[in-house]
């Protein structure tokens, strides 16, 4: 099957991320079959897909916490799992929190910013915590806090160093509806700021049809679609996936 | 960030953590003291010669009190997968290898140091400067089964058998090094009949294997680390 053309245009900057062959294998089931993607600064795309599509696994490629079978994944011109500089760019937010819950909001994020190497820690981590509508809480243990304040915490934590590239993996997962907006609200607020690129799997697709620019439909381990978006309607982006993977369903409906 | 700043980075953290919790270091002591508890009812120590049965009960209590505490070296990173948010920080997996070491030494060494004086207790050893080697001995088998251990405990973390797999692997391999523990102690314990302040003549040639032994193992994990830490 040949794939679709990234609509990435190729006079602008170096793209930050670039994907070449890229392929993943469990067992005998292949989660990730060749695949070829770019990123530029700028981009927010969403992965979208069935379950066993292959978006987390490469999420974990892009982050350097997995290693393509074939082909390489390569962020900023260099390899994420090798050079600490490419993953110095990224920043990864997840279904789990990735903080640690017997830290407080304040340890977790000096942590972390100890690790970064930054600059100025204990101002950026004041601001991270202000930023986060944290810093009432910043001497509550992780453990003692909401799923929501949780997983602003895990956005502080991944935004800390200003990556280049934030990596979301099914973000809103445990969210009810007014913290998930906010999530977005702050997202595309971060977005905005730096001009950062994201890649952002989700199934609450309706919920960033204003925060993406890019829609990838991953279906196993293919890509069955690659659009530019230009926002607004939620059910328009819905149904845009759903259509990226019909034929699909159709085969395995009951005759 | 150096590589010593990210190892004390995260040793910081575990330490942190383990004071606020104490989930590793209560058990392991509680179990260590159990341990002396029973082997002082089970042996008959007035008519066994301490230094034959002694550094056995006493390296038996420390190897069970150190697969309690390794089994949760990756735990804290497990829970809310927070090792995916170290292995995407731009962390040498050296350091990160280091600082589990450095914190599963660490904790193993506490345990020594409260375990002794009841060890002398319960047992009737008479304190003397002929005890004088001990802790050195007690430093290089701690370190030969820290390192070991924080490799194999990575290993055993991806599994759903992890509780049973980290014995299986860890024990064989830290055999030699267990061995040279024994007989070193041993050779110390021996010493107090003559209450000599000098080094047991045997205590040398055990001291340099497990030197060997630490070296080794430190450096053959090390390597090994960055492959087995990563999927």
């Amino acid at each position: 099957m040949t794939e679709p053309a990234a609509p990435a245009d190729p006079a602008a900057e170096p793209n930050l991320v670039e994907v070449r062959g890229a392929t993943r294998r469990f067992g005998p089931v292949a989660a990730l079959r060749p695949l070829n993607l770019t990123l530029a600064a700028g981009d927010h795309l969403l992965l979208a897909g069935p379950n066993g599509a292959g978006k987390t696994t490469l999420l974990r490629l892009l982050a350097g916490l997995a290693r393509p079978q074939q082909g390489e994944v390569r962020v900023g011109g260099a390899d994420p799992r090798r050079a600490a500089g490419a993953r110095r760019r990224i920043g990864l937010l997840s279904h789990q929190p990735l903080v640690y819950d017997d830290l407080t909001c304040e340890e977790n994020l000096r942590f972390f910013a100890r690790l970064y190497g930054l600059d100025g820690g204990d101002e950026t981590v004041a601001a991270a915590l202000a930023r986060s509508g944290l810093a009432e809480r910043r001497d509550a243990v992780a453990g003692a806090l909401s799923r929501g304040l949780k997983q602003r915490l895990a956005l502080a934590r991944a935004t800390l160093h200003r990556p280049e590239l934030l990596l979301l993996d099914e973000p809103f997962t445990g969210l009810d509806a007014g913290a998930a907006a906010d999530l977005v609200t702050f997202l595309r607020t971060r977005a905005g700021e730096d001009g950062t690129a994201s890649v952002l799997v989700t199934h609450r697709v309706t919920e960033v049809a204003d925060l993406v620019n890019r829609v990838v439909v991953l279906d196993g381990g293919r890509r069955r679609c690659d659009r530019l978006w230009a926002g607004g309607d939620g059910d328009a982006l819905q149904a845009l996936c759903a259509a990226a993977t019909a034929g699909r369903d159709r085969a395995r409906a009951p005759a | 960030m150096s590589l010593v700043g990210q190892t004390l980075a995260i040793l910081r953290k575990d330490l942190l953590a383990e004071w606020r919790t104490r989930e590793r270091l209560s058990p392991m002591i509680f179990l260590v003291l159990l341990m002396l508890l029973v082997f002082n009812f089970s042996f008959d120590m007035a008519g066994a010669p301490l230094h034959r049965t002694g550094p056995g009960v006493l390296w038996s209590a420390f190897v069970f009190a150190s697969l309690l505490g390794l089994q949760r070296t990756f735990a804290a990173e497990r829970d809310n997968g927070c090792l995916d948010a170290l292995l995407v920080a731009p962390v040498s997996r050296t350091g990160l290898y280091l600082a589990k070491a450095l914190a599963n030494l660490l904790y193993l060494l506490v345990v020594e140091a409260v375990t002794l004086p009841l060890f002398t207790l319960f047992f009737s050893l008479p304190v003397g400067a002929y005890l004088a080697p001990l802790p050195l001995v007690l430093l290089l088998g701690s370190t030969c089964l820290a390192t070991t251990g924080t490799l194999f405990a990575s290993m055993a973390g991806h599994t759903r058998l992890r509780e049973f797999l980290l014995p299986l692997l860890l024990l064989p391999v830290a055999m030699p090094a267990l061995i040279s523990c024994v007989a070193a102690t041993g050779a110390v314990l021996e010493h107090s009949r003559g209450g000599a302040a000098s080094w047991p003549p045997a205590l040398a040639a055990h001291l340099e294997m497990l030197a060997v032994y630490a070296v080794v193992y430190s450096t053959v994990c090390l390597l090994l680390f960055e492959h087995v830490i990563e999927e």
